[in-house]
């Protein structure tokens, strides 16, 4: 009996000393670890604009963080979006609540630093004490405005969508006619070798260049991809012909990965999903900032 | 039992006489599924490098608290906090590192040589011979895994550490997995071919 009691202390014990040390360790670690992700996610997106492998990024270039918020009581549910207000200064943002047919409802200020900001549960509080009491807000989605002197070149999309398995996370950009510009694959857990292969350039460049119309409409055709198209989307060929070959496919659907039609399908439905939504919710707001007189900084 | 090898012996016999894969045969599922180029030999050697150490001072550390019949789980315990103590460092210091290695460090803590390094050697010995006990043989599994990877990387595709020095793919048999077994196979045999060869030409029976 005495032997049980001090096993099962002994173990405790050392259970609970290799509880502190990972604990310890998550608690130094985790800001650095935030700060990573967060340098990543940048990488990704100036990579997606097209500055690739620490190529120097114009001063002129600047990025909005949009938020969309669903906002929601017991009677009707409105969208709220969270806009740096004004030219950009730090600190300063807007917060707009939309009606679901398109028409304001209020607008506030919202001061917030850019840290704050980037930072779910401090923007998330702000957000619950600009609407008015008794409503809750859900974060929906945010979005990324990038301009160039003050004019829109693109728009970044982050989202989730089904695939096989689990959700596949991503990052579209589109430009500001909502035509395709790029893609890429954050987060998924496809099948090696069959659903994976939606993050070889060779899948995601099939939707590079593709304009919104075609978007809308985009379907999965299950036929191997011909041999001459495959070497323009692998970048084997001078760029004159990959652009050629774009211009060529850019209304055709999306051919298959071999064994792997449903990942594929996923993807191409997902990224129409995004796209459209975005583009429609995109003009709503810019109708009321607008019609609203409300000056942002994009 | 006292141990009456100097520090220096103790890493030699971690890499030659006692080499974890080709002498001990423990561990042989990395040796064989990830050994396909010398920088996963090199990347999985530098993480077991560093958890065989640092298990066995801590073991070492603690050896006359830990109760004879929980041994083993309190080794899984401490291989599995430095396991997770490095995998957390690599994580928020190290990013580019970790996005190699990552998928890697996490399989340690099934890794049959650490266990049997702590059971052996480290609740026995002192804190120094165990420190220097560790090294040996984490060195001993990255030369083994190198010099496997070594081989199947230049037979299976031509290449060394990703660069291209054949110019051609002489056998891609080797990137296979069951090409590994082969590999570990020949060298355990040439291994021990050395040993006999070395211990007859010194007059040892």
């Amino acid at each position: 009996m005495r032997d049980i009691i001090t096993i099962v202390v002994r173990l405790t014990v050392s259970c609970l000393l290799a509880a502190t040390v990972m604990g310890l360790c998550f608690i130094f670690t985790s800001n650095a670890k935030k700060h990573n992700e967060h340098v990543k996610e940048q990488q990704v997106m100036y990579e997606l604009l097209g500055y690739k492998g620490g190529a120097a990024i114009p001063e002129s270039l600047a990025m909005h963080e949009v938020y969309r918020y669903v906002i929601s009581n017991s009677e009707k549910q409105s969208i709220g979006y969270l806009v740096p207000a004004g030219h950009g200064e730090d600190g300063k943002f807007l917060f707009v609540n939309i009606d679901l047919d398109g028409t304001m409802i209020e607008s506030k200020p919202v001061t917030l630093s850019a840290i704050e900001a980037l930072e779910a549960e401090t923007r998330n509080k702000a957000v619950l004490a600009a609407v008015s009491p008794g409503n809750t807000v859900t974060f929906a989605d945010q979005t990324i405005v990038v301009t160039e002197n003050g004019n829109r070149i693109a728009y970044l999309l982050g989202g989730k969508f089904q695939g096989f398995k689990t959700f596949v996370h991503v990052m579209l950009a589109v430009d500001p006619a909502f035509s395709f510009v790029g893609m890429e694959i954050l987060e998924h857990e496809e099948d090696p070798g069959l659903g994976a292969e939606i993050e070889q350039d060779y899948f995601k460049n099939q939707f590079k260049g593709k304009p919104f119309a075609a978007l809308k409409a985009i379907d999965v055709v299950k036929a191997p991809i011909p041999d001459d198209y495959f070497k323009a989307l692998t970048g084997k060929v001078s760029d004159d012909d990959i652009m050629q070959f774009r211009e060529q496919y850019k209304d055709k659907d999306i051919y298959a990965l071999t064994g792997a039609t449903i990942s594929t399908k996923a993807v191409a439905y997902g990224v129409k999903g995004i796209v459209t939504k975005f583009a429609y919710r995109v003009t709503v707001l810019d109708k009321v900032l607008k019609e609203q007189q409300l000056a942002v900084s994009f | 039992m006292a141990n009456d090898k100097s520090s220096m012996q103790l890493i030699t016999r971690g890499i030659l006489s006692e080499n974890p894969i080709f002498k001990l045969a423990l561990s042989m599922c990395p040796a064989v599924g990830i050994s396909t180029t010398v920088m996963n030999g090199i990347m999985l050697g530098i993480a077991v490098l560093f958890v065989q150490v640092f298990s066995s001072v801590t073991i070492s550390l603690f050896k006359n608290l830990i109760h004879p019949r929980i041994r083993i789980p309190t080794y899984t315990l401490t291989i599995a906090t430095w396991v997770t103590v490095i995998d957390l460092v690599l994580a928020a210091y190290m990013p580019e590192a970790y996005a190699k290695m990552g998928i890697f460090v996490k399989l340690i803590v099934a890794f049959a040589i650490i266990t049997m390094r702590l059971e052996m050697f480290a609740c026995k010995e002192s804190v120094n011979d165990s420190f220097w006990d560790g090294l040996g043989m984490g060195l001993g599994f990255m030369v083994g895994m190198v010099v496997i990877g070594f081989v199947r990387e230049l037979l299976g595709s031509g290449m060394i550490l990703g660069y291209d020095v054949l110019g051609f793919k002489p056998l891609l048999f080797f990137i296979l997995p069951s090409a590994g077994f082969f590999v570990v196979g020949l060298m355990m045999a040439f291994f021990n071919w050395i040993e006999v060869y070395y211990k007859r030409s010194k007059g040892l029976k």
